[in-house]
């Protein structure tokens, strides 16, 4: 009798952790969280995996961070920030660094990015390279994106300018 | 009040099986294009060891999806430029990449459809992946891809890259 007892208090204690006093303020309270969480993850905290070579040695291979969508509703991006660049969509993107803001001139010289013919200081580029590039005028709605990783070929490397409306978001981590 | 409750949830059944069956029988050019996108990924891709009948059968499939016209325009800076023009250019080479390639994945994803005012012609844009054997990384490239409605049947006049960034 006694060990009946025991056991049906152990199976209503797991029920009660399981699905609390009140199954139904449970349900509600999970369809709540996993809506936020969707909803999180969609459009405020986008989680991707990184790989490739092109952000080292900032992002190393296989990497799991986030995108924060949100960074860029209040103010425009800024130059340093690691973003999220989309193609058609966000099934891939590419994570690239900006260099150049709207309306400036980038050039590489000697493997160092000048804007308007002023050298960028980089303290996050720790591999030199020779890299050398004409100036290029950014456009108004464009931002100049490079990956930290310069002692890539300078073909090999996928760097260029993008339109603001491909910019997704920041990198968090 | 049950009386009601029950014609409402069988007016309900009916509109969703009406609605179903609009769809399946007069799809959506947004939808057919999609379904015709994921057939051609399918068709691009090969399989390990592909016999010479299944590699004929796949690049026929191929062409199957573009007008004997359609033109291919390929850049991809410091790989690869190109440009197919009909259907001989693409057969030669869906046969080349079938000759040099034992393996090649090939998948279209994020697919933007937009159709004409006139519903007879469509703009795709979509990113296209191809991952070849021993590749961790995928090639990715974006395309937009535009299609004209040939006897009921969407079929793609032109391809060409987008360059993502400038």
């Amino acid at each position: 009798m006694d060990t009946e007892g025991a056991e049906a208090r152990k199976a209503g204690w797991v029920r009660r952790l399981l699905i609390g006093r009140n199954p139904a303020r449970t349900l509600l309270r999970v369809i709540v969280w996993v809506i936020l969480i969707v909803v999180l993850r969609t459009y405020v905290f986008l989680p991707i995996r990184v790989e490739g070579v092109s952000m080292l040695p900032t992002y190393k291979e296989n990497r799991i961070n986030f995108v924060n969508c949100l960074a860029y509703v209040l103010r425009p991006p800024q130059r340093g920030d690691v973003v999220a660049i989309r193609y058609s969509g966000r099934s891939y993107m590419l994570c690239k660094r900006i260099v150049g803001l709207p309306g400036e001139t980038i050039a590489f010289r000697e493997g160092h990015v000048e804007i308007n013919g002023q050298p960028l200081d980089e303290p996050y580029v720790k591999r030199s390279c020779n890299w050398e590039h004409s100036p290029e005028l950014i456009g108004p709605n464009e931002y100049y994106v490079v990956g930290d990783n310069r002692s890539m070929d300078f073909d090999q490397h996928t760097k260029g300018r993008a339109d603001r409306s491909r910019i997704v978001g920041k990198i968090v981590l | 009040m049950k009386t009601w409750v029950l014609r409402l949830v069988l007016m309900g059944a009916l509109g969703s099986a009406g609605f179903w069956a609009w769809s399946f029988f007069f799809p959506a050019p947004e939808h057919v294009i999609r379904k015709e996108l994921l057939e051609l990924s399918k068709a691009a891709s090969i399989a390990p060891n592909e016999a010479p009948l299944t590699k004929l059968a796949k690049t026929q499939k191929v062409l199957s999806f573009f007008t004997s016209d359609a033109q291919v325009t390929l850049d991809v800076p410091g790989r690869l430029t190109q440009t197919l023009n009909g259907h001989d250019d693409l057969q030669q080479a869906s046969f080349a990449a079938r000759s040099m390639l034992n393996n090649l994945k090939v998948e279209l994803v994020d697919v933007f459809v937009s159709v004409g005012t006139d519903k007879k012609s469509a703009v795709a844009d979509l990113t296209a992946t191809a991952t070849m054997p021993g590749e961790k990384i995928p090639e990715i490239e974006e395309l937009e891809m535009t299609f004209k409605k040939i006897d009921r049947a969407w079929l793609i006049t032109r391809v060409e890259t987008v360059k993502t960034l400038r």
